[in-house]
């Protein structure tokens, strides 16, 4: 064990003491420590790992966990390699942690939507994913509720309207925009206020998709609900599916082949690929720049039509699956996928050389819409977005699976944080992705794509890194079936970011920062 | 930096066409015999998102992209559901979306056509009968057709317009 896995461990000992800890901890299958921790107890710790630089990359609850508790919280910590979970038993009552980790109160809010657990001492105590239609006093979530359609209200008078944070002042006006957006684009609501042209304030309001993917796991084997893990968010079908299957083996105990897993990281980093090729050209897009624009929604196409070949999905849906793949890559589709990313790259190539040498476009990008390196911890801002303000976060290197520790990416990292460093980390990337491709391709074993095993009772965390970032599940499967699968996209989180991001930048530059950090609607709301 | 020049004077300063798609050239050119005649020469499309997972989105804006290029066939997406002929629907209906649809597809000007594009706009896929949603696009307003698909292919989508339309012109 390295000093860094260790770093949870000596953190839950120095504020429970040595013996304290030893009955209170244990280790799940993901290298993560669960530490029990007692109401009296719990702010000091929070307290102590705020102190010590943990971010609090989730918190979710969960309802027959622990014996003499309806609820059961875990708060999820990260510092570097090291991943320590506080599990903390509540009856409908909780303290809120949202002042010491402004990521927390959108993952109190949704606790309190899902299991009715009020967080005394909370800044935002407003709905999160149940809108204004849904009854008073509905929490979907509890094991109670069965799923099954629910009376909603057909008109919302007024006073029922979801408060927005007022901004008031001389010269400050409203600009609401959404949920339906003027674009073929997800719905959402953006609050903009805004000072003449700057923008001053902005509030995001997500969750019009909430379509119930947590609930409607509940119950099913593993094997049907690979297909709720890709419907999380379609541009990241292979990331989730594979985080989720991963859980799966992880509890199982499933040795996955080696062939397999070289043929997962194939498919996720054209995963990748296709979403920062569409990022691009939507970006470009966005600064009215359609030369540039095409040549890479031109390469996308061409990797969504490669996508297809390859699997018989352009989104590569269907072919994860626990324990490996439902099917194999025969070596000629291969040798196919090794000639099209040789002159996919060099297409990238020409593509990105005529962009980055034309003044208007990085006169737009340039200094527009910085994320400030302060707000990745608080905010556990993952991904791109990180790496483009000097985040040194990727799952794929803190927390190797399948393997990427055989090919750990290298992490490029830039520093100002603006639209043009983001579009830059992503070229970069996108230059990555196609040589760990060939390289894989190259190294590729030969054997079987999938082990099977009976499933086993358990629970663990996984994490990928999608396209977006850190995307993170909690799997607790019970009798066969799931009995409680938690997602996490690095979207969720990613959101928060913008609201800072915008801030003095003026609302026509709005469209290229939400590109550029590329948000998934459908893998927040769930 | 590209001296603007140096282009002019170049050979070839358009990038060769991507390989052209027999089938999509094919149905194309049938849409655009019929937008002539029954659309006035366009159709203005709204697309409205009730709950997808995205995958639907990406593939009605490939739509735009060089491979298809659907503007050039009189199809036109549109901001506005004010100008909009026809409303294309992704994803089962939520809960959270319903009034915000309804106002969508009350504000666009008759007469009007809904398509249904995706498995969850259809029924509601995987979310049919669960708290979240109501169901598939029809749950709310009259659907004239349906396009099934876990996306749907761009050309898929384009196919289904095709029959749309020569619905309407029997009509």
């Amino acid at each position: 064990m390295t000093s860094d896995t260790d770093i949870g461990i000596r953190a839950a000992q120095e504020f429970l003491g040595t013996d304290l800890l030893k009955d209170r901890i244990n280790a799940g299958p993901y290298d993560e420590q669960y530490v029990r921790i007692e109401e009296t107890e719990f702010e000091s710790a929070v307290t102590h790992l705020a102190a010590n630089k943990f971010v609090l990359i989730s918190l979710f609850c969960c309802e027959g966990f622990t014996a003499n508790a309806a609820q059961t919280l875990f708060y999820v910590f990260e510092r570097r390699t090291s991943i320590l979970v506080l599990v903390r038993g509540v009856n409908g009552q909780a303290t809120s942690v949202a002042d010491l980790y402004p990521a927390a109160s959108w993952f109190e809010r949704e606790c309190r939507d899902g299991f009715g657990v009020e967080f005394a001492g909370a800044f935002d105590t407003r709905r999160l994913f149940l809108h204004e239609t849904y009854p008073e006093g509905f929490h979907p979530l509890k094991k109670s509720f069965k799923n099954a359609p629910v009376v909603t209200k057909k008109t919302v008078d007024p006073a029922g309207e979801y408060p927005f944070r007022e901004v008031s002042g001389e010269g400050v006006y409203q600009v609401p925009v959404g949920p339906v957006h003027a674009g073929i684009i997800e719905p959402g609501h953006f609050r903009f206020s805004v000072i003449g042209e700057s923008i001053f304030n902005l509030e995001v309001r997500m969750f019009y998709k909430h379509r119930g993917i947590e609930k409607l796991a509940e119950g099913k084997t593993p094997q049907e609900c690979v297909r709720i893990a890709e419907a999380v968010s379609g541009d990241e079908s292979v990331a989730n599916a594979t985080a989720f299957c991963m859980a799966i083996e992880k509890i199982s105990r499933v040795p996955v082949p080696e062939r397999a897993w070289y043929l997962r990281t194939i498919l996720m980093e054209l995963e990748r690929l296709c979403s920062h090729l569409g990022d691009q050209a939507g970006m470009l897009v966005d600064v009215a720049y359609p030369l540039g624009a095409s040549q890479f929604s031109v390469l996308r196409e061409e990797c969504f039509r490669e996508n297809d070949r390859l699997t018989g999905s352009r989104f590569l849906r269907g072919m994860v699956s626990p324990g490996g793949l439902n099917r194999d890559i025969p070596k000629a589709q291969l040798d196919e996928l090794a000639a099209f990313v040789h002159q996919m790259r060099n297409r990238y190539k020409v593509g990105l050389k005529i962009v980055l040498s034309t003044a208007s476009v990085i006169d737009r990008f340039a200094t527009t819409g910085v994320i400030r390196p302060a707000l990745l911890r608080p905010l556990n801002i993952t991904g791109p977005a990180a790496r483009a303000s000097g985040g040194k976060v990727d799952v794929r290197v803190n927390h190797p699976y399948g393997i990427y520790d055989k090919f750990a990416p290298r992490v490029p990292r830039l520093r100002d944080g603006d639209v043009l460093s983001r579009f830059t980390i992503k070229a970069s990337e996108v230059m990555d992705s196609l040589d760990l491709i060939e390289r894989l391709i190259a190294a590729m074993p030969e054997g079987a794509v999938r082990s099977d095993a009976p499933v086993r009772d358990g629970y663990t965390l996984a994490m990928v890194e999608s396209a977006r970032g850190q995307n993170l599940c909690w799997v607790w499967i019970k009798g066969g079936v799931i009995e409680r699968y938690k997602v996490r996209t690095a979207s969720f989180c990613n959101w928060l970011a913008i609201e800072h991001a915008v801030q003095g930048n003026i609302v026509p530059d709005f469209p290229v920062i939400n590109k550029s950090l590329n948000l998934s609607y459908a893998g927040t709301d769930l | 930096m590209v001296n603007a020049l140096t282009c002019l004077l170049k050979k070839n300063v358009t990038e060769e066409a991507p390989a052209r798609d027999e089938e999509v050239e094919a149905i194309g050119r049938e849409i655009r015999t019929v937008i002539d005649a029954v659309f006035g020469r366009s159709l203005a499309i709204r697309e409205l998102d009730t709950g997808s997972d995205n995958a639907t989105e990406i593939e009605i804006n490939n739509l735009n992209n060089p491979f298809y290029d659907v503007e050039r066939f009189g199809i036109s997406f549109v901001a506005s559901p004010r100008h909009a002929d026809l409303l294309l629907v992704t994803g089962a209906v939520t809960h959270n979306m319903e009034i915000a649809a309804k106002k969508t597809y009350d504000a666009m000007p008759s007469p009007k056509f809904v398509v249904a594009v995706g498995d969850d706009a259809c029924t509601g896929g995987i979310f049919a009968g669960t708290y979240a949603v109501l169901g598939g696009a029809d749950k709310i307003f009259p659907v004239d057709l349906k396009i099934p698909g876990n996306p749907p292919t761009p050309a898929q989508i384009l196919s289904g317009l095709l029959a749309l339309m020569k619905k309407a012109r029997k009509e």
